[in-house]
């Protein structure tokens, strides 16, 4: 065979075949996704964490001599692994149901993303804490050792066998869903449950079994993938995100539509890969994009009904916790003492955190959107500010400015984006559009890769007032901090701010009287996306670097945690939350891994616990408070007024 | 044609809605007239709500077109329908429940001011509108209210509220859907002599169930079942139908 565009045979087929069974294990996987979306109304993100058991499952089963030693225990191989893990997995996964994940579902889609996200937190970094970084081997079960040469390209007999049965584990429950008898139940109670109920089925078990097989599948991808790719806690990190992409893409509308876009996907990333390998990585995020601005409902997606902005805001609008002209003064006098009382370094990265966590604050409480990837804006801006500092000499505040600039412009393309789809839509696509930043981040020269841009210089602010002195940086962290608090204050409180109120309250009767609330919605995203953008300048400043992990997906998970843990939508719920984080981030550095462990618990413990967070819960105490003590006087009146007749 | 324009401010023609195949509304041709009351009346499932869904573009039709003022409005989106002047009001009230009375009617009344966008400006800036959100609430009889949080109010109040705000963007059109129902006898007659003062000036159009509220208010009526126009007229007219008579009696099973 003759070599195309100069590119061997045995590459092109070779990374075809890759592509073939990347996309063989999107396809199980996002089938996984879809069907638990389809039927729960859960975007489960731990999804990627229950594939990475599956693989880890396999693994312990061979070496069960070796992590028993005494017991006896036979080492169990591949095709016990293959039939034992899936349905470990998937008890595992009726367990983490009936526990937790049955406590969300009469609540907003964005505590079920919260949710997995924290269950995912907490089991990648137990996993973390136990095996570091660093790849299992899990070898090829000797009866599919070798393989087979086709002339222009040598094809394993393992990789034939993952395709053949991924494919048909795929068709089967495709067969399932669709066309038997349980499929139609399951259909008809993600349709109507309390009718489905009537007709004396057991609804909550159906829907437990539904999750226990959905994160089966991943189980079985799992095991699968095991021989192929290392087995580490990682494995299950990155793939998820690109699932995501993948559901996006497709639409959650068909079963076959989940399969046919994984398959399609990961054949169009293997033929990157031979023709452009830097874009191999972004390649389906880039498809997302174009798909979302072509055929927003996605490739299969049918037109939904649409989920309107969720009203999750528990900020009591006249409690005197939310009287930003009482709390900025206080907040300054605070500010200007508190270096004398923490180290000024610990302060400044309170202030940095709270003003990002302010910043989402304005999209997530006041808006009621689920963005799921300010890590881009906030990682973006500290890029910007760390490079022409750096590299161009540019001073602090022209520093912060331009990746100010730079974020605020990719909020209103991302949020252009992002606006078109609905609900868990949303926090997906937000999600999969930061990830792309970041591989783009990975890549590309002027970031430095892995290293990030360091010795960022402080410099002199206004040309004077030299930075590299810990009170003038200080002060000038407060003072942005100050800026970043009152100027979202007023947002909030501004003509603009009470539209948005309406918005979250009842989209549909904004609507009705006239407000296109996408472009208030894309107004709010931009001006979040630009204060995160703010914040991440400012603490690439003071810290003097700009690294991977403020674009990565977790920073945009510690925005939403810092919210929620202090109370969405309240005034000061993002700086408490803040320093509860960033406390807690201080406190557990010395545990090293474990501190994702405690932070994803955190997350599970809000969301099932905590969901009005620490000042929503305040100022609902504050209120039963004051109206008690009013009963009991106005109680007290009447006894009174009865005396006195 | 021009001159049968110039006189209706809606007019409807072919329009048709499917769910999954199934025709929710076929072929409707109507006109209404300028500065009438124009009531939709019929049996449960006769397709009144998915019509209003679709002229207020809610739903989108799938064929059919839609003409307000001479303006064809088939492909536009509802809140710019809405900036038209063609406002409804929903079957379970709509109104922004943690918002207080007066808030509600504000945020109708900010809209024309053009000043929506501004979020660097105090709300306070807002406060110009009070004196008309006080009239408007207090034609509503909700004067006493103003600063109560809206949705603490009983359920007649509410609807009362949410009337006052359609009614603050003093729209040309009111498109009003089934608004005394669920309401107390007092609420009802309450309702029906705000909607008597305010067709004054401006045309209404209502799908309605209480026939006697239809029979008091109602221009012109037009009767749907099953998707279809069955009979249009006065109520003296449609009322006496012997079509109309067998749709509600024979066929709402």
């Amino acid at each position: 065979m003759m070599a195309f565009l100069g590119i061997s045979p045995q590459l092109l087929f070779g990374q075809l075949l890759i592509g073939l069974i990347n996309g063989v294990f999107y396809a199980m996987m996002s089938l996984g996704v879809a069907i638990i979306f389809g039927m729960l109304r859960i975007g489960n993100f731990v999804h990627g964490a229950q594939y990475m058991l599956g693989a880890f499952g396999a693994w312990y089963l061979l070496h069960l001599p070796d992590l028993f030693p005494g017991l006896g225990l036979p080492s169990l191989g591949y095709w016990w692994a293959l039939a034992l893990v899936p349905v470990a997995v998937g008890l595992i996964g009726a367990f983490m149901e009936r526990v937790f994940i049955r406590r969300v579902y009469e609540l907003e889609h964005a505590y079920g993303l919260l949710l997995t996200v924290g269950l995912t937190m907490v089991i990648e970094g137990l996993f973390n804490v136990g095996y570091g970084a660093a790849g299992q081997r899990y070898d090829i079960p000797a009866t599919l050792k070798g393989g087979v040469n086709l002339g222009f390209m040598f094809l394993p007999y393992y990789r034939l066998w993952v395709i053949a049965a991924g494919l048909f584990v795929c068709a089967l429950t495709w067969y399932i869903v669709e066309r038997t008898k349980l499929g139609a139940y399951l259909r008809a109670a993600t349709e109507n449950p309390n009718l489905v109920r009537a007709f004396g089925i057991n609804v909550p078990r159906m829907l437990m079994l539904t999750y226990a097989f959905g994160v089966g599948l991943a189980g079985l991808a799992g095991v699968m993938a095991a021989p192929i790719y290392q087995v580490s806690p990682q494995m299950g990190q990155s793939i998820i995100i690109t699932i995501f992409a993948v559901v996006v893409i497709g639409g959650m509308g068909s079963i076959s539509g989940a399969i046919f876009t994984g398959l399609m996907l990961g054949m169009i990333e293997g033929l990157t890969k031979v023709f452009w390998p830097q874009a191999s990585t972004t390649v389906i995020f880039v498809i997302m994009v174009l798909v979302l601005i072509l055929r927003p409902a996605g490739l299969f997606g049918k037109e939904t009904a649409s989920v309107h902005a969720a009203n999750i805001s528990m900020a009591r609008p006249n409690s005197f916790l939310e009287n930003g002209r009482l709390w900025l003064p206080i907040l300054s006098g605070v500010g200007v003492v508190l270096p004398f009382l923490v180290y000024p370094v610990f302060g400044m990265k309170i202030m940095c955190f709270a003003l990002f966590a302010c910043a989402y604050n304005l999209i997530f409480g006041y808006v009621g959107l689920l963005a799921f990837g300010h890590a881009a804006f906030f990682g973006s801006s500290a890029y910007i500010a760390a490079f022409t500092a750096a590299s161009w000499g540019f001073p602090p505040e022209f520093a912060v400015l331009s990746g100010m600039t730079v974020a605020t412009v990719m909020g209103a393309v991302f949020g252009w984006l992002a606006i078109r789809r609905q609900g868990l839509y949303f926090a997906m696509i937000t999600l999969a559009l930061a990830q792309l930043v970041y591989f783009y981040a990975l890549q590309a020269p002027w970031t430095h890769g892995e290293d990030g841009i360091q010795s960022v210089p402080r410099g002199y602010l206004f040309g004077f007032i030299d930075l590299e002195d810990t009170m003038n940086m200080y002060y000038f962290v407060l003072a942005v901090f100050l800026i970043g608090f009152a100027a979202i204050y007023r947002i909030g409180r501004s003509p603009f701010g009470q539209i948005l109120k309406s918005i979250r309250e009842n989209e549909l009767r904004a609507i009705s009287l006239g407000y296109s609330t996408d472009r208030f919605k894309l107004l709010a995203f931009t001006l979040s996306a630009m204060f995160a953008g703010l914040a991440g300048a400012t603490k690439a400043i003071v810290f003097q670097i700009a690294s991977l992990a403020d674009l990565y997906f977790t920073t945009s998970a510690d925005a939403l945690l810092m919210t929620l843990i202090g109370g969405v939508g309240t005034l000061l719920g993002p700086i408490v939350g803040a320093i509860v984080v960033v406390a807690m981030q201080k406190e557990f550095a010395t545990l090293g891994a474990w501190v994702v462990v405690v932070q994803g618990a955190a997350f599970v413990l809000c969301v099932l616990f905590l969901r009005k967070g620490v000042v929503g819960t305040f100022e609902d105490w504050l209120a039963t408070r004051s109206e008690s003590k009013r009963n009991a006087a106005g109680y007290t009146a009447d006894l009174a007024a009865k005396g006195a007749e | 044609m021009t001159r049968a324009a110039a006189d209706n401010i809606v007019e409807v023609r072919g329009l048709t809605k499917r769910f999954h195949g199934f025709a929710a509304v076929s072929n409707v041709d109507l006109d209404v007239r300028r500065r009438s009351v124009h009531a939709l009346i019929g049996p449960n499932g006769a397709g009144k709500t998915t019509f209003f869904n679709l002229i207020t573009k809610v739903h989108q039709p799938s064929e059919g077109s839609i003409r307000f003022n001479g303006d064809d409005i088939t492909n536009e989106d509802p809140a710019h329908v809405a900036r038209r002047g063609m406002v409804r009001s929903f079957q379970i009230s709509a109104i922004f429940p943690r918002m207080t009375v007066a808030e509600n009617v504000r945020i109708a009344l900010q809209r024309p001011k053009g000043i929506s966008f501004h979020f660097w400006r105090s709300d306070s800036s807002l406060s110009v509108l009070d004196d008309r959100v006080d009239e408007l609430l207090a034609a509503v009889g909700l004067e006493q209210m103003r600063d109560k949080t809206a949705g603490g109010l009983p359920y007649g109040r509410k609807r009362a509220l949410e009337f006052a705000t359609t009614l603050a963007l003093d729209p040309e059109l009111l498109l009003l859907d089934e608004p005394t129902s669920g309401l107390g006898t007092e609420d009802v007659e309450r309702i029906a002599a705000l909607i008597r003062s305010v067709s004054a000036n401006r045309t209404i159009i209502m799908v309605e169930h209480n026939l006697s509220i239809v029979a008091r208010l109602a221009d012109r009526i037009t009767v749907l079942a099953r998707g279809k126009i069955l009979a249009e007229g006065t109520y003296s007219e449609v009322s006496t139908d012997p079509r109309v008579i067998e749709a509600y009696i024979g066929g709402d099973e």
